[in-house]
Protein backbone atom coordinates (compact mmCIF):
# COMPACT_ATOMS: atom_id res chain seq x y z
CA UNK A 1 0.00 0.00 0.00
CA UNK A 2 1.27 3.48 -0.52
CA UNK A 3 1.52 6.14 2.53
CA UNK A 4 -1.93 7.82 1.33
CA UNK A 5 -3.20 4.18 1.50
CA UNK A 6 -1.93 3.51 5.25
CA UNK A 7 -2.66 6.87 6.29
CA UNK A 8 -6.31 6.49 5.09
CA UNK A 9 -6.91 3.02 6.74
CA UNK A 10 -5.58 4.25 10.34
CA UNK A 11 -8.11 7.04 9.77
CA UNK A 12 -10.99 5.12 8.96
CA UNK A 13 -9.98 2.34 11.70
CA UNK A 14 -9.50 5.55 14.49
CA UNK A 15 -13.21 6.73 13.17
CA UNK A 16 -14.48 3.46 14.50
CA UNK A 17 -17.23 3.47 17.60
CA UNK A 18 -14.85 0.33 18.92
CA UNK A 19 -12.36 1.61 21.54
CA UNK A 20 -10.29 -1.17 24.24
CA UNK A 21 -10.56 -1.33 27.70
CA UNK A 22 -7.67 -0.68 30.49
CA UNK A 23 -7.88 -3.43 33.13
CA UNK A 24 -10.00 -0.44 35.38
CA UNK A 25 -12.04 -0.54 33.06
CA UNK A 26 -11.22 3.08 31.83
CA UNK A 27 -11.79 3.36 27.86
CA UNK A 28 -8.45 3.74 25.85
CA UNK A 29 -7.27 5.52 22.34
CA UNK A 30 -7.69 3.43 19.48
CA UNK A 31 -4.16 2.50 18.43
CA UNK A 32 -4.75 3.42 14.96
CA UNK A 33 -5.27 6.94 16.54
CA UNK A 34 -2.15 6.72 18.42
CA UNK A 35 0.03 6.03 15.10
CA UNK A 36 -1.45 9.03 13.49
CA UNK A 37 0.18 12.48 12.88
CA UNK A 38 -1.60 15.72 14.02
CA UNK A 39 -3.33 16.27 11.11
CA UNK A 40 -4.64 12.38 10.59
CA UNK A 41 -6.34 12.82 13.70
CA UNK A 42 -8.46 15.60 13.02
CA UNK A 43 -9.42 13.30 9.72
CA UNK A 44 -10.26 10.89 11.98
CA UNK A 45 -12.77 13.43 14.09
CA UNK A 46 -14.41 15.03 10.87
CA UNK A 47 -14.77 11.30 9.55
CA UNK A 48 -16.32 10.33 12.89
CA UNK A 49 -18.72 13.14 12.48
CA UNK A 50 -19.72 12.01 9.02
CA UNK A 51 -20.12 8.34 10.00
CA UNK A 52 -21.86 9.14 13.22
CA UNK A 53 -24.41 11.01 11.40
CA UNK A 54 -25.11 8.38 9.20
CA UNK A 55 -25.46 5.63 11.40
CA UNK A 56 -27.96 7.47 13.68
CA UNK A 57 -30.09 8.06 10.82
CA UNK A 58 -29.87 4.60 9.32
CA UNK A 59 -31.10 3.50 12.66
CA UNK A 60 -34.50 2.67 13.78
CA UNK A 61 -34.02 4.07 17.18
CA UNK A 62 -31.82 7.05 15.87
CA UNK A 63 -28.58 5.55 18.00
CA UNK A 64 -25.02 5.80 16.55
CA UNK A 65 -22.93 3.01 16.83
CA UNK A 66 -21.17 5.35 19.60
CA UNK A 67 -24.72 5.48 21.12
CA UNK A 68 -25.04 1.89 21.33
CA UNK A 69 -21.56 1.13 22.71
CA UNK A 70 -21.98 3.42 25.35
CA UNK A 71 -25.62 1.76 25.89
CA UNK A 72 -24.66 -1.75 25.70
CA UNK A 73 -22.16 -0.83 28.74
CA UNK A 74 -25.40 1.13 30.51
CA UNK A 75 -27.32 -1.66 30.14
CA UNK A 76 -25.05 -4.95 30.76
CA UNK A 77 -23.86 -2.41 34.29
CA UNK A 78 -19.85 -3.25 32.53
CA UNK B 1 -32.15 22.42 20.92
CA UNK B 2 -34.82 20.71 22.82
CA UNK B 3 -34.20 20.49 26.48
CA UNK B 4 -32.43 16.95 27.90
CA UNK B 5 -33.56 17.94 30.66
CA UNK B 6 -37.49 16.29 30.36
CA UNK B 7 -35.49 12.64 30.25
CA UNK B 8 -34.51 13.21 34.60
CA UNK B 9 -36.89 11.82 36.05
CA UNK B 10 -36.18 8.41 33.93
CA UNK B 11 -32.30 9.01 34.12
CA UNK B 12 -32.62 9.48 37.97
CA UNK B 13 -34.88 6.76 38.66
CA UNK B 14 -32.28 4.05 36.76
CA UNK B 15 -33.86 3.72 33.37
CA UNK B 16 -31.25 3.20 30.69
CA UNK B 17 -34.50 3.99 27.75
CA UNK B 18 -34.70 7.55 29.53
CA UNK B 19 -30.89 7.63 29.29
CA UNK B 20 -30.45 6.54 25.88
CA UNK B 21 -32.86 9.12 24.70
CA UNK B 22 -30.46 11.90 26.34
CA UNK B 23 -27.77 9.81 24.46
CA UNK B 24 -29.49 10.44 20.98
CA UNK B 25 -29.75 13.94 21.87
CA UNK B 26 -26.30 15.47 23.37
CA UNK B 27 -23.92 12.89 21.34
CA UNK B 28 -23.37 15.25 18.42
CA UNK B 29 -23.17 18.73 20.44
CA UNK B 30 -20.63 17.06 22.96
CA UNK B 31 -18.84 16.25 20.17
CA UNK B 32 -18.70 19.21 18.64
CA UNK B 33 -17.71 20.33 22.29
CA UNK B 34 -14.72 18.30 22.05
CA UNK B 35 -13.52 19.34 18.34
CA UNK B 36 -10.59 21.78 19.56
CA UNK B 37 -9.24 18.71 21.44
CA UNK B 38 -9.19 16.36 18.04
CA UNK B 39 -5.56 16.58 17.07
CA UNK B 40 -4.25 15.63 20.83
CA UNK B 41 -6.50 13.78 22.49
CA UNK B 42 -9.02 10.37 21.40
CA UNK B 43 -11.92 12.50 21.34
CA UNK B 44 -14.38 8.93 20.85
CA UNK B 45 -12.76 7.25 23.93
CA UNK B 46 -13.38 10.79 25.59
CA UNK B 47 -16.96 11.57 24.61
CA UNK B 48 -17.53 7.43 25.65
CA UNK B 49 -16.23 7.54 29.05
CA UNK B 50 -17.91 10.83 29.59
CA UNK B 51 -21.35 9.50 28.64
CA UNK B 52 -20.85 6.38 31.01
CA UNK B 53 -20.09 8.59 33.97
CA UNK B 54 -22.86 11.03 33.36
CA UNK B 55 -25.24 7.47 33.95
CA UNK B 56 -22.90 7.33 37.13
CA UNK B 57 -23.59 10.27 38.47
CA UNK B 58 -27.12 11.03 37.08
CA UNK B 59 -29.10 10.12 39.59
CA UNK B 60 -27.46 12.79 42.14
CA UNK B 61 -27.58 15.59 39.70
CA UNK B 62 -29.93 18.93 41.30
CA UNK B 63 -31.08 21.00 38.38
CA UNK B 64 -30.38 24.75 38.32
CA UNK B 65 -33.87 26.12 36.36
CA UNK B 66 -31.92 26.69 33.51
CA UNK B 67 -32.50 24.17 30.65
CA UNK B 68 -30.10 21.18 29.40
CA UNK B 69 -28.39 20.86 33.33
CA UNK B 70 -27.03 17.56 32.33
CA UNK B 71 -26.00 18.05 29.04
CA UNK B 72 -23.69 20.97 30.65
CA UNK B 73 -22.48 18.68 33.03
CA UNK B 74 -21.61 15.95 30.32
CA UNK B 75 -19.95 18.68 28.66
CA UNK B 76 -18.04 20.04 31.55
CA UNK B 77 -16.78 15.90 32.42
CA UNK B 78 -16.05 15.60 28.69
CA UNK B 79 -13.77 18.42 28.39
CA UNK B 80 -11.99 17.73 31.82
CA UNK B 81 -11.43 14.21 30.63
CA UNK B 82 -9.95 15.61 27.91
CA UNK B 83 -8.37 17.88 30.14
CA UNK B 84 -6.74 15.53 32.64
CA UNK B 85 -5.45 13.39 29.03
CA UNK B 86 -3.92 16.44 27.98
CA UNK B 87 -2.24 16.91 31.16
CA UNK B 88 -1.30 13.38 31.78
CA UNK B 89 0.72 13.70 28.54
CA UNK B 90 2.79 16.95 29.97
CA UNK B 91 0.59 18.96 26.66
CA UNK B 92 -0.80 22.41 27.60
CA UNK B 93 -4.61 23.31 26.96
CA UNK B 94 -5.54 25.94 24.49
CA UNK B 95 -9.08 26.92 25.60
CA UNK B 96 -9.55 29.27 27.99
CA UNK B 97 -12.25 28.80 30.61
CA UNK B 98 -13.95 31.81 29.39
CA UNK B 99 -14.53 30.14 26.20
CA UNK B 100 -15.71 26.87 27.87
CA UNK B 101 -18.39 29.08 30.01
CA UNK B 102 -19.65 31.13 26.33
CA UNK B 103 -20.24 27.19 25.23
CA UNK B 104 -22.09 25.94 28.18
CA UNK B 105 -24.48 29.24 28.38
CA UNK B 106 -25.15 28.71 24.50
CA UNK B 107 -26.58 25.50 25.47
CA UNK B 108 -28.94 26.64 28.63
CA UNK B 109 -31.10 27.23 25.79
CA UNK B 110 -34.11 25.32 24.42
CA UNK B 111 -36.13 25.51 21.64
CA UNK B 112 -38.99 22.99 20.29
CA UNK B 113 -37.23 19.05 19.48
CA UNK B 114 -37.50 18.15 16.14
CA UNK B 115 -38.97 15.01 15.05
CA UNK B 116 -37.01 12.77 12.56
CA UNK B 117 -37.49 13.75 9.18
CA UNK B 118 -39.40 10.38 7.53
CA UNK B 119 -37.93 11.48 3.99
CA UNK B 120 -34.65 12.15 4.87
CA UNK B 121 -35.08 8.62 6.28
CA UNK B 122 -36.22 7.08 3.26
CA UNK B 123 -33.57 9.17 1.01
CA UNK B 124 -30.72 7.25 3.20
CA UNK B 125 -31.93 3.99 2.87
CA UNK B 126 -32.55 4.56 -0.76
CA UNK B 127 -28.75 5.47 -0.71
CA UNK B 128 -27.79 2.27 1.39
CA UNK B 129 -29.23 -0.23 -1.18
CA UNK B 130 -27.97 1.44 -3.71
CA UNK B 131 -23.99 0.89 -2.49
CA UNK B 132 -22.42 -1.85 -4.04
CA UNK B 133 -22.31 -4.86 -1.80
CA UNK B 134 -18.75 -5.16 -0.05
CA UNK B 135 -18.71 -1.29 1.05
CA UNK B 136 -22.65 -1.87 2.02
CA UNK B 137 -21.15 -5.15 3.95
CA UNK B 138 -18.79 -3.43 6.03
CA UNK B 139 -21.11 -0.80 6.77
CA UNK B 140 -23.60 -2.92 8.02
CA UNK B 141 -20.82 -4.98 9.87
CA UNK B 142 -20.11 -2.06 11.47
CA UNK B 143 -24.08 -0.95 12.34
CA UNK B 144 -24.19 -4.16 14.20
CA UNK B 145 -21.52 -4.55 16.11
CA UNK B 146 -22.18 -1.01 17.71
CA UNK B 147 -19.08 -0.29 18.57
CA UNK B 148 -18.62 -3.66 20.55
CA UNK B 149 -16.36 -5.13 18.34
CA UNK B 150 -13.03 -4.35 17.14
CA UNK B 151 -12.60 -3.91 13.16
CA UNK B 152 -10.52 -7.20 12.73
CA UNK B 153 -12.87 -9.31 13.89
CA UNK B 154 -15.16 -7.89 11.82
CA UNK B 155 -13.49 -8.04 8.54
CA UNK B 156 -12.77 -11.74 9.70
CA UNK B 157 -16.24 -12.14 9.63
CA UNK B 158 -16.40 -10.96 6.18
CA UNK B 159 -13.52 -12.99 5.09
CA UNK B 160 -11.71 -9.37 4.26
CA UNK B 161 -8.19 -8.34 5.11
CA UNK B 162 -8.22 -5.53 7.73
CA UNK B 163 -7.03 -3.14 5.09
CA UNK B 164 -9.93 -3.96 2.78
CA UNK B 165 -12.61 -4.11 5.37
CA UNK B 166 -11.96 -0.34 6.38
CA UNK B 167 -11.20 1.00 3.05
CA UNK B 168 -14.79 -0.28 1.77
CA UNK B 169 -15.78 1.39 5.34
CA UNK B 170 -14.41 4.48 3.71
CA UNK B 171 -15.94 4.15 0.18
CA UNK B 172 -19.44 3.04 1.94
CA UNK B 173 -19.27 6.71 3.95
CA UNK B 174 -17.98 8.80 0.97
CA UNK B 175 -20.80 7.00 -1.38
CA UNK B 176 -23.38 7.71 1.20
CA UNK B 177 -22.51 10.94 1.34
CA UNK B 178 -22.46 11.49 -2.32
CA UNK B 179 -25.73 10.33 -2.91
CA UNK B 180 -27.51 12.43 0.01
CA UNK B 181 -26.11 15.59 -1.54
CA UNK B 182 -27.51 14.39 -4.99
CA UNK B 183 -30.82 14.10 -3.52
CA UNK B 184 -30.22 17.53 -2.31
CA UNK B 185 -29.76 16.48 1.41
CA UNK B 186 -26.64 18.76 3.16
CA UNK B 187 -25.89 16.28 5.99
CA UNK B 188 -23.94 19.45 7.81
CA UNK B 189 -27.68 20.01 8.32
CA UNK B 190 -28.95 17.26 9.94
CA UNK B 191 -26.40 17.22 13.66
Amino acid sequence: MTDRRIREVLVEAAAGAWRPRHPGGRLGPHPAWADLDEAGRREAFEAARQSRRLEALLDPEGLSTTARAVMARVRTGR
Amino acid sequence: MPDLDRHLPGIAAGDPDAFQAFVVGAESRLREGLASFAAVVDTEAVLQEALLRVWQVAGRFREDGRPNGLLRLATRMARNLAVSELRARGRVVAESDSEVARRLDALAVADAALEPDPLLRRRIEACRRALPPRPRAALEARLLAGGGEPDAALALGLHMRLNTFLQNVTRARRALILCLRRAGVDLEAHP
